[in-house]
């Protein structure tokens, strides 16, 4: 049976920053005999995930534990290397293994693993577990992404957002979970928050938390410990177990607002770095990404795309890392200049939707694109040129859908080419999630609608918690935005469908069905 | 096959102290990243004990960041501190050289308490509005003058959290003024001491001009400060984002009188402050 064989690009090789090239390596693979485990070594208490979907190969991921919220951030494992194995099968009892491998689970990574499965068939089921010691952990699924140019008859994505633990129960997720359809979902920001959890904030009824919570999150150990509490969920974890995971961030991964190497509350940028160092390296240690997200410092790259064979082309923007600050006046911030995913991403994202061969092209951005008041300067609205330069490559492709959250609404709405001009044809829809628990139960409408719903561009607005569903085929796109009446009493909230539309292939408008 | 790891970090070098009202501001060398370093550990002893062992009983705080500002006694206070980090693995280095340094003593510690508007707390919740209630404040105050009367009026009642200033487009970009009346029973026979402190202010900085019984006593910079005092109240919260600030002034006796005393507070430019406690004091 064939073993995976961690292989480094010299670029990855130096990218490692702070962790040795072997040490690397064996977070991903390793030989059997490296690391010593015993029965008693760790748990999978944080659960499983896979992510970084291709057609060959995926990314697996878990982090052992012994007591997932120890103070320290390591989960209460010995400062020591452990070792796991790994397998991957196509039956849900992994009877028929086709792949297994082993790595080591390393304090320098909070004891989490990458394991990279390569070597697989396009468009095929597997399902996978973990063990250390006489510990298995539970059984994950996923499904590789077909190859081009093979156009599957159907690919369904959910996509959630801002996930505030202590805001509310992660309702959505349990719903999400078990969508019948589901092939991918999208991570679209603020995975984590780095709030102080306290009493004034703490919504989630029937849950305390420790003392060490209550302070804001700055320390590698204390993003390692809200990253715990994060997936310490039993529906995230179903979530993440049921599908392949991709995960771009917003500022609350390091805080609140900050742009670029900038924190938005008046530190100085070289002592803002290390927070970021950090913050970026707790990122990378709890989900499933590839070796590219591995930070340098305070810089990484979580920049990535794939295609569903010749059905979807997606591009996972970095909207936070590389953005201009703040503009102070209205002439800086319309200054052509003004960049939000910086020059090598921005021509790296045109390049896709040009040359896409897919029949939709999918963006995440962190942040929402379509044009909503200019004093919304965290948002696209803060970079009118750069939007402009975004929405002429996105007219020179099709199917354009954006997926984005961020405000903690459930929006939909549609992209002109030109947002000054109200005859201009559309190039995309924009889909946007609300939050997971972010801002509590929420209510169907607030003071803030009127500044959307004054768009005729806009076809939705919904202040309640929730997620998105969007399918696609080669003749439309389905996307139902699912809303859940409550998440802080409880997490028994009902599934509840909110709107659902139908965009036929080669339009870019919103048809409520 | 041996079990590599990340090498162990080095020592900290270059710890210094810069000291101020109330509390140390300390710095040293970054470490960089490599290997990572999760936080650093800041042990410090009262006096100047050199060396002492760092261990839990004496760890005063936690930070990522190569600085960490200890808040101490106002009365004034030396400490000796040493510094250990932390990397991604959980191993440390030696602890840093010890450095031996002293705060400057606050008036609020060294002086008698005349009158005073709020607790010297670093927080502002015991003030009109407080926490986060700033949305009230431009209504509560459409001519932008606050007034508090000594002996009359409580902070709770009189007293809004934050004195908004030109910079804060939801107050109507007014400076406005903060005045403050108190009653001497007689005439100071000797210079008095005023203190404000702050919770926080805004990245806009700003100026606060100061004039006793209509005399101008002092135009105090304000410094950048985290914005988050508008909804946070409780600067003594661990990793607080609110930068808290100090400003005592001498006010010459001549100034004051017996009877009546006005004290303003004008914020003439920059965004707003967030108040922690105001307070005349007088010398012992």
């Amino acid at each position: 049976m064939p073993r995976t064989t961690p292989t480094f690009s010299r670029r990855e090789v130096l990218r490692a920053g702070g962790l040795g090239a072997a040490t690397l390596a064996l977070g991903i693979s390793a030989p059997e005999t490296a690391g010593a485990a015993s029965p008693s070594d760790g748990s999978f208490g944080l659960g499983v995930a896979s992510g970084s979907p291709r057609p060959d190969s995926m990314v697996l991921w878990t982090r052992l534990t012994r007591d997932p919220l120890a103070p320290d951030g390591h989960g209460g494992m010995p400062l020591r290397s452990y070792g796991v194995h790994w397998e991957v099968a196509t039956d849900p009892e992994l009877e028929h293994v086709v792949r297994r491998g082993h790595a080591l689970a390393q304090p320098e990574l909070a004891h989490s693993v990458h394991p990279k499965v390569t070597g697989l068939r396009p468009g095929t089921e597997y399902f996978y577990r973990f063990r250390s010691g006489t510990t298995s952990s539970t059984v994950g699924r996923f499904r590789t992404l077909p190859a081009a140019p093979a156009v599957p008859d159907t690919f369904t994505v959910g996509v959630v957002s801002c996930q505030a633990w202590y805001h509310g129960h992660f309702t959505a997720h349990r719903h999400l979970a078990a969508e019948p359809e589901l092939d991918l979902v999208v991570f679209g920001g603020d995975y984590v928050y780095e709030y102080g959890i306290t009493a004034a904030n703490l919504w989630r009824q029937g849950v305390s938390v420790a003392p060490e919570h209550a302070a804001e999150v700055q320390t590698l150990e204390q993003y390692r410990l809200r990253y715990a509490l994060t997936k310490s969920d039993p529906h995230l974890q179903s979530l993440h177990a049921r599908v392949p995971a991709v995960a771009i961030w917003d500022d609350h991964e390091v805080q609140n607002n900050y742009v670029g190497g900038r924190s938005a509350y008046g530190l100085p940028d070289e002592i803002f770095a290390h927070r970021v160092a950090v913050a970026y390296r707790a990122f990378y240690e709890h989900l499933p990404v590839d070796l590219e997200a591995l930070p340098d410092g305070p810089g990484s790259d979580i920049t990535t795309g794939f295609d569903v064979g010749h059905l979807a082309r997606f591009s996972l923007l970095d909207t936070r890392q590389h953005r201009d600050p703040v503009p102070e006046t209205a002439e800086e911030q319309a200054d052509p200049a003004r960049t939000m995913l910086g020059r090598a991403q921005e021509r790296w994202v045109e390049e896709r939707l040009v040359d896409s061969p897919a029949a939709w092209n999918v963006v995440a951005s962190g942040v929402v694109l379509m044009p909503v008041t200019e004093d919304r300067t965290d948002q696209w609205d803060g970079y009118p040129a750069a939007r402009a330069r975004l929405l002429d490559a996105m007219a020179r492709s099709s199917g354009v859908v954006v997926l984005s959250g961020d405000i903690h609404h459930a929006v939909a709405g549609e992209l002109r080419a030109d947002v000054d001009d109200p005859g201009a044809g559309n190039v995309g829809v924009e889909l946007i999630c609300t939050s997971v628990a972010s801002d509590g139960d929420g209510a169907p409408t607030d003071d803030y609608a009127p500044d959307w719903l004054q768009h005729d561009y806009v076809r939705l607005y919904d202040g309640r918690r929730g997620y998105l569903t969007v399918t696609l085929t080669p003749q439309e796109m389905t996307s139902t935005f699912v809303s859940v009446p409550w998440v802080e009493a409880d997490d028994t909230a009902p599934r509840e469908v909110l709107a659902r539309f139908v965009t036929p292939a080669g339009t870019s408008r919103l048809v409520e069905a | 096959m041996p079990v590599p790891s990340s090498q162990r970090p080095r020592q900290v070098t270059g710890l210094r102290a810069e000291p101020a009202i109330a509390r140390t501001e300390l710095s040293w060398r970054s470490l960089g990243f490599d290997p990572l370093i999760d936080h650093y550990r800041v042990h410090a002893v009262r006096g100047a004990r050199r060396p002492f062992e760092p261990d839990g009983a004496n760890l005063v705080g936690k930070t990522v960041y190569p600085q960490l500002t200890h808040h101490v006694d106002p009365r004034g206070e030396t400490w000796t501190y040493r510094i250990v980090p932390v990397s991604d693995a959980g191993r440390t280095a030696r602890a840093s050289d010890a450095l031996v340094a002293s705060s400057v003593a606050s008036v609020v510690g060294t002086g008698l308490p005349v009158a005073t508007i709020g607790d010297f707390d670093a927080r502002t919740l015991e003030h009109r509005f407080a926490p986060a209630g700033y949305a009230q404040i431009p209504a509560a105050y459409p001519d932008a003058v606050v007034e508090l009367e000594q002996g009359v009026d409580s902070p709770a009642d009189a007293w809004p959290y934050l004195l908004p200033g030109p910079g804060d487009a939801w107050a109507g970009r007014k400076a406005y003024t903060a005045r403050w009346r108190l009653a001497l029973p007689g005439a100071p026979a000797a210079d008095h001491d005023l203190a404000i402190w702050l919770v926080d202010t805004t990245r806009l900085g700003g100026t606060l001009r100061v004039a006793v019984n209509g005399a101008a006593l002092a135009d105090v910079a304000l410094p950048p400060g985290g914005t988050r005092g508008s909804r946070e109240g409780d600067a003594t919260v661990p990793g607080t984002a609110l930068v808290r600030s100090y400003h005592e002034l001498p006010v010459p006796v001549g100034l004051l009188r017996e009877g009546e005393n006005t004290i303003e507070l004008v914020l003439a430019d920059g965004g707003w402050v967030a108040w922690d406690a105001v307070g005349l004091f007088a010398r012992r």
